[in-house]
């Protein structure tokens, strides 16, 4: 009698260990891969989820076109604050919302610079539902939510092209994460990379608009961005705030006649400091190691004295055109090199009287680029093929 | 109910690093941010020192319990009083950790499930557990589940090398100072083990020699484990971002990305976690209740822990209304007097009488 009671009473807690209360069905769940987030009317903010439709999706081995029409839906609605939208969304939908898996937030520049950006970080480090791993972005010129909306040539979902585009590319720490950690460390700035539509013609037909990278976009502390770098200024930003795993390279040589391109790997940077006066000075000092891909110089590289000076070029050109960017965001005054956290580190004392005012003090640091950059190897050939 | 030193080994550490995976972590990093690691170092060396002095009341006291040693030492009325505190501080531990724990649960995975209902679960299993062997069980379940709960927490802090800055620990020091370091390491070391249980389970061991070693041992591998955590989450958050997390190891297990492959490591923490803490209220129960079937002298501590099984259950869902109880383990008043009074003040007491005492008896002979 005791023993059967005793059973009864495991079988039914059993049966509430299976949470069936809270269970939802693979198939009962919309899975996000990208929210965009604009600026709404009347103060409001706009989210706009990227959902898959899995049954358009097709699979892998089934030689599904690129851009298939409505592999994935875009819903939006407005609200006071993120969690009012999704709900919004979330009523209109037939299936659970689940942003566990979601790879890009894109974020409007108009957002940014109207409202205090830094109140999206509480609802992504306050609800679990969040991982944090997501890659978040500046959209330029348009709505965040257009960008989502467009189809892509090689992939079936925006988000998945934007993620894999900066993956592939070596830029690796531009997840939400890192960004709430650069917000909130006092010697040092978010810097975003920043999506722009562009019409591209990728075939015969008309071209048609294309989500790309088009630069880096440096914010201050409340968040604002305060300048947008170009393509050729952003290479050298990312490198030296320390972003980037590898990138090429194209030099004209010092005659003008021919170009030397290389491939640039194992990207470093190291940031040194030192009292000069009562103030303070940093040298910036960037690293890689250099393969030649490609010469059309007349320059015949087997010759040791050519590398050395190609080297040496190398280095001069780098550091010339970096302290140019350098110059250029101090002139802006984030510092997205976190050459401020440096100097909390280095002088934490001096360092507790000027972090509150540290974007204004960043643009009269003197800060020097220098740059050690290794010619490793000429690749194939010796002399220049002709 | 015999306890062997392997077994106490499991004990204490499975229970002391369940509750390294958040109060701990937290309030260092509350009070000495990116130095909350010396705060660790330092709570944890207050805290072996604090064993040290509970297991030498231990060995001078081997043949009893917390509860005789108390009636014998300082009287019977007085005796019995001052353990009642060490009752409703392991009533209270457990509540708490039950209660966070099930609040977790809703939080993170059961949205609507009726909080009563996972709590019932989880009861029933540990009084379950106690009802059936005791110590016996307990200990039994420590072993199994031991090793594999040690392993998962230790190899899960590595699982994120590609975003950790170890930098971010610096400056060491000079933004906290001495001052706040104390604080972190003087209001952290209260739950980085509980002490207290040392003193009922002692009673139970076999070899005194090997059960001394095993809970110096526990402290310590869990004081390790709580020290790397805590300097893996400044490397991978900085201080900043790590010290508004409330569940800091569960955040760092969800930001875990190998290879854009192995990702939500949460889905094996969290169960793991389960069954840890399992192993933390059961330790609870039965030294509550067997404590308590001494006070009383009421011998059936079965049937006491069933009752307390049921207050335990109402108090819990009489007091989940009540938010204050949730943030009482901030409090000054527990983390500056109840706890270093259960800990540091009863047992030196106890030491010190009982000193007395063996030094009184031996000029007596003479």
């Amino acid at each position: 009698m005791k023993r059967s009671i005793l059973i009864l009473l495991c079988l039914l807690s059993l049966m509430s260990a299976s949470a069936c209360t809270d269970f939802v069905e693979p198939n009962q769940l919309a899975f996000v891969m990208g929210t965009a987030i604009d600026q709404g009317e009347d103060g409001l903010i706009e989210i706009s989820e990227q959902i898959v439709v899995p049954s358009k999706l097709s699979g892998p081995f089934e030689g599904g076109s690129s851009g298939d029409a409505g592999s994935s839906v875009v819903m939006s609605a407005t609200g006071r604050d993120i969690f009012e939208a999704s709900e919004k969304i979330q009523k209109k939908m037939s299936r659970r919302l689940m942003t566990s898996h979601r790879i890009l937030i894109a974020v409007s520049e108009t957002f940014f610079n109207q409202n205090d950006g830094g109140k999206l970080f509480d609802k992504l480090g306050r609800d679990p539902a969040n991982n944090l791993r997501d890659i978040m972005i500046v959209v330029k010129g348009g709505r965040a939510k257009d960008i989502l909306m467009l189809p892509h040539p090689m992939e079936n979902i925006t988000s998945i092209a934007a993620g894999k585009e900066l993956q592939i590319n070596g830029l690796n720490k531009f997840s939400s994460r890192q960004l709430i950690v650069e917000h909130y460390t006092d010697g040092l700035r978010p810097l975003l990379p920043v999506l722009r539509m562009e019409k591209i013609k990728a075939d015969d037909k008309e071209s048609r608009p294309m989500a790309v990278l088009a630069g880096f976009a440096a914010l201050n502390k409340q968040l604002r961005v305060k300048g947008v770098l170009e393509e050729s200024e952003s290479f050298a930003a990312v490198w030296m705030s320390g972003k980037e795993t590898y990138q090429g390279l194209t030099i004209p040589w010092k005659d003008g006649h021919g170009m030397l391109s290389f491939r640039l790997v194992r990207l470093k940077r190291k940031i040194r400091t030192r009292s000069c006066g009562d103030s303070k000075c940093a040298e910036l000092r960037v690293k890689a190691q250099a393969y030649l891909l490609e010469n059309t110089t007349s320059l015949d590289m087997s010759q040791l004295r050519n590398m050395t000076e190609v080297e040496k070029y190398m280095n001069e050109q780098i550091q010339q055109s970096f302290q140019l960017t350098m110059d250029k965001v101090q002139r802006w005054g984030p510092d997205i090199f976190g050459i401020g956290e440096q100097f909390h580190r280095r002088y934490p004392y001096w360092w507790k009287s000027r972090r509150d005012n540290w974007d204004e003090l960043f643009k009269t640091v003197d800060v020097t680029v220098k740059s050690r950059i290794q010619l490793v190897s000429i690749g194939s050939s010796g002399g220049p093929m002709k | 109910m015999k306890l062997s030193g392997y077994q106490l080994f499991w004990i204490t550490s499975i229970s002391s690093m369940i509750m390294f995976t958040y109060i701990p972590i937290t309030l260092a990093l509350n009070e000495a941010r990116q130095d909350a690691w010396i705060s660790i170092l330092l709570g944890g060396a207050v805290m072996l020192a604090v064993n040290w002095l509970v297991l030498r009341v231990c060995i001078q006291n081997e043949d009893k319990s917390l509860v005789r040693m108390m009636k014998d030492l300082l009287g019977t009325v007085l005796g019995k009083i001052i353990v009642t505190a060490y009752f409703a501080h392991w009533f209270l531990q457990m509540s708490a950790t039950v209660k966070d724990m099930v609040n977790f649960q809703n939080l993170v995975m059961l949205h609507n499930t009726p909080m009563p209902l996972i709590l019932f679960c989880m009861l029933f299993l540990v009084l379950y557990a106690v009802y059936k062997g005791g110590l016996t069980v307990i200990s039994r379940c420590a072993e199994v589940i031991g090793p594999i709960f040690l392993f998962t927490l230790f190899v899960q802090l590595f699982l994120n090398p590609q975003q950790m800055n170890l930098k971010r620990i610096l400056p060491v020091y000079a933004d906290s100072g001495w001052l706040n370091i104390g604080a972190g390491a003087l209001s952290s070391f209260n739950y980085m083990m509980d002490p207290s249980i040392i003193l009922m389970l002692f009673f139970f061991a076999e070899s005194k020699r090997a059960a001394s070693r095993a809970v110096l041992w526990g402290t310590a591998v869990s004081v390790a484990w709580g020290l790397l955590a805590t300097l893996v989450l400044l490397a991978v958050t900085g201080p900043d971002m790590a010290s508004k997390m409330v569940v800091p190891v569960y955040s760092l297990t969800k930001m875990v990305s190998i290879l854009n492959f192995i990702q939500n490591i949460d889905a094996f923490f969290i169960p793991l976690w389960l069954l840890g803490a399992f192993i933390k209220l059961t330790t609870c129960l039965f030294i509550l209740s067997y404590g308590l079937s001494e006070w009383s002298g009421y011998r059936n501590w079965r049937r006491i822990a069933c009752a307390l099984t049921v207050v335990w259950l109402a108090y819990i869902i009489y007091s989940a209304r009540i938010v204050q109880f949730s943030y009482m383990f901030r409090s000054p008043w527990m983390t500056g007097v109840f706890f270093p009074m259960l800990y540091v003040g009863f047992p030196l007491l106890l030491w010190i009488v009982g000193s007395v005492r063996k030094r009184h008896q031996a000029a007596g002979y003479r």
